[in-house]
């Protein structure tokens, strides 16, 4: 799971095309980060120092450009059963396995850079593409949380048995395919959204997202695929209207927000993006935002779903502030989508060879 | 003594104002940006937070048109007929591609939004906009839901919000989701092109006025092929005419098209639906089989092998 958690948003057989799509986000995303100020607070928790600040209106003041910076996988490792705090040697060790592959990283030696996996242990050829433009903007943080996933206890996510097979055949077709249709790919490639909780993974991939506040409106702007969450926070109920991103309201508890979102619309289409991101219509999520710090926000996720769990299960997600005057920019993908006829004339080769 | 006359010349002055307000608003209205006063946001500037759309055909063409049967137009056949009897005036029918939509294609007619009637292309760009619009199917970037670009996501035919914060304003658009970020504070320039342009805003009194640069030169004006090259400079200027209008100005700067900068300008309508939202308008999956279809082993349209 950690692989897929921390997928590329888009899969290595496409990367190398796509990479001419996104380089140039990429590429301003990593000279934007290198000038970042370093992480303050790598542990969660409330900084001593941080009061909070508010908008000249009253809220409690989210703003800036935020994104996932965190070394923590979304289910716990098998190494670590039965705990949820990494001991202090175990920190130690994960901080100097960071610095040692974002080194490597920058040498370009390392293949995998997301996925954290070896070229060799890698089923999937052509990766080492996306080392230079996937970017953690520096070693990602080592927190103690083992897992993501704080409930259920055991840090697992609790799919139904149909789920857990969807989820096997999802990472068994993951970048391999086939590609017979541009319905195929999943919604990355489609250049179409990485779903609403985007925010706890796209990290690497140039993951910034912009909070804007303005009286009775939360907005958060997340660069890739342009997509784009307007959160009403003035009490209104639920809309009927189905999307993509669900209907979304959001009220203030305290220093928190906390945004309820339902009405989401299953035509993703695919079967191989991690299905946890896939937006079942019967899914029910509920996310808290609130800022811990200066540049740290905690970031708590429950989603409630009969369709693919069992029960209804929380995360909690660190995300880090980048400095003032870290920009967002343009992600034109589908305007730039040549990875799509690549990757279906791939498809077409390789339908030719079966048939033969 | 001198108190006195000071006052009474300030209650005068007060007075004066207060009815050149009054008659400013009763006298304006939405295309006119004297004398009305906005409300204004909890740090004081002028309060255009809100779900705005213009209500024209500026999106069909920006300037002066009568109304016809579509925009993908193909010539009648040459007719025969009784001699005397049936006139020759030259008939353009719709294009295949968009027939069967019959009255649903049609052009509404539309007055000029361009100030003056005339954009001033040079010689070389009038004739590309000619056969821009010649061949709209094919290269209108609207078609293939590509970002609009900048003036035309302000009078496409869907709503967008302003979300109004102290040093940022977030200009939503429904279509395709594209969204701008005006930096109201300093900003290093945009290091490469884009669609959406890099927008620097500034308070002019009452007006937010916002300077567009770092375009490329892939998105249009209109549907009836106007366009632009990367050197397009755009000077917005939103100025609250009333509680529920906006005035929309901009000033259109390209030195490589046109020979001289021009402008237009529109009223803006404020959604006053309750609870109005923006809603996803997410078009980029309603154009796969458009630009893909035919490129993999399966049409999904068909489920046939694709030749």
């Amino acid at each position: 799971m950690n692989a897929r958690h921390s997928r590329p948003a888009l899969p290595r057989a496409v990367a190398v095309a796509a990479a001419v799509v996104g380089v140039t986000a990429i590429s301003l995303a990593v000279a934007t980060s290198r000038a970042s100020q370093s992480p303050t607070n790598p542990q969660p928790g409330t900084s001593p120092s941080w009061t909070h600040t508010k908008t000249p209106w009253g809220d409690p003041d989210l703003q800036g450009v935020w994104r996932y910076e965190a070394a923590i996988p979304l289910e716990r490792p098998a190494r670590f059963e039965g705990r949820d705090t990494l001991t202090d040697e175990e920190v130690k060790e994960s901080q100097r396995l960071e610095n040692e592959q974002e080194a490597q990283r920058l040498s370009g030696a390392e293949g995998a850079a997301v996925g954290r996996q070896s070229v060799a242990a890698s089923p999937i050829r052509g990766n080492e593409y996306n080392s230079f433009w996937q970017d953690h903007g520096r070693p990602r943080q080592v927190y103690r949380q083992t897992s993501l996933v704080v409930d259920p206890k055991d840090g697992r996510l609790p799919y139904t048995p149909d789920a857990r097979k969807a989820e096997a055949r999802a990472s068994a077709r993951y970048g391999v395919g086939p590609y017979e249709s541009y319905l195929d790919p999943d919604t990355g490639e489609r250049c179409l959204t990485d779903g609403v909780t985007a925010l706890m993974w796209q990290g690497p991939n140039g993951g910034h997202n912009r909070i804007v506040q303005s009286p009775g409106y939360v907005t958060i702007l997340h660069e890739e695929y342009l997509d784009r969450r307007i959160i009403p926070t003035d009490g209104r109920s639920h809309g009927s209207v189905r999307q993509w991103f669900g209907d979304a309201v959001g009220k203030w508890d305290g220093s928190t927000l906390v945004v309820d979102t339902i009405n989401f619309i299953d035509r993703t289409n695919y079967e191989w993006a991690s299905i946890f991101t896939r937006p079942s219509e019967t899914l029910h999520l509920v996310e808290r935002f609130t800022r811990m710090g200066a540049n740290i926000m905690e970031y708590r996720i429950t989603l409630e779903d009969p369709t693919t769990f069992e029960k209804p299960w929380t995360a909690v997600i660190p995300i880090t502030r980048l400095s003032d005057g870290t920009q967002i920019y343009e992600y034109a993908c589908h305007e730039g989508n040549y990875a799509m006829a690549n990757l279906l004339a791939g498809g077409r080769v390789e339908a030719a060879k079966r048939s033969r | 003594m001198r108190s006195r006359v000071v006052r009474v010349v300030a209650a005068v002055a007060v007075l004066s104002l207060a009815a050149a307000c009054t008659s400013g608003n009763a006298q304006n209205g939405p295309e006119s940006r004297q004398a009305f006063q906005p409300a204004r946001t909890p740090d004081g500037k002028p309060n255009l937070n809100g779900i705005w759309q213009a209500l024209n055909t500026a999106n069909f063409d920006l300037q002066a048109h009568a109304a016809r049967p579509a925009l993908a137009l193909m010539p009648a056949a040459p007719r025969g007929g009784v001699a005397g009897l049936v006139r020759a005036t030259h008939v353009e029918l719709p294009h295949p591609s968009v027939r069967s939509l019959g009255a649903v294609a049609g052009v509404p007619a539309g007055e000029s939004v361009v100030e003056g009637g005339e954009i001033p292309y040079q010689p070389w760009a009038a004739a590309k906009k000619k056969e821009n619009a010649e061949h709209w199917l094919e290269r209108d970037p609207e078609i293939k839901c590509y970002m609009p670009g900048v003036p035309r996501a302000t009078y496409m035919p869907y709503p967008f919000q302003i979300l109004q914060s102290t040093d940022t304003i977030v200009m939503a658009y429904e279509f395709a989701g594209a969204s701008r970020t005006i930096h109201l504070g300093k900003v290093p320039d945009s290091p490469a092109p884009t669609w959406m342009g890099w927008s620097r805003g500034r308070w002019d009194g009452n007006s937010l006025v916002v300077e567009v640069t770092d375009f490329n030169e892939e998105t249009w004006f209109d549907r009836a092929g106007n366009f632009h090259s990367d050197q397009l400079h755009v000077t917005e200027r939103y100025t609250p005419t009333s509680a529920d209008h906006l005035l929309y100005e901009v000033t259109i700067d390209d030195p490589k098209v046109f020979t001289r900068p021009w402008k237009i300008r529109m009223p803006l309508y404020r959604r006053l639906e309750s609870g109005k939202k923006l809603l996803e308008y997410k078009c980029v999956e309603f154009v796969e089989e458009l630009l893909y279809g035919r490129l993999g082993v399966v049409d999904p349209a068909t489920g046939q092998k694709n030749k």
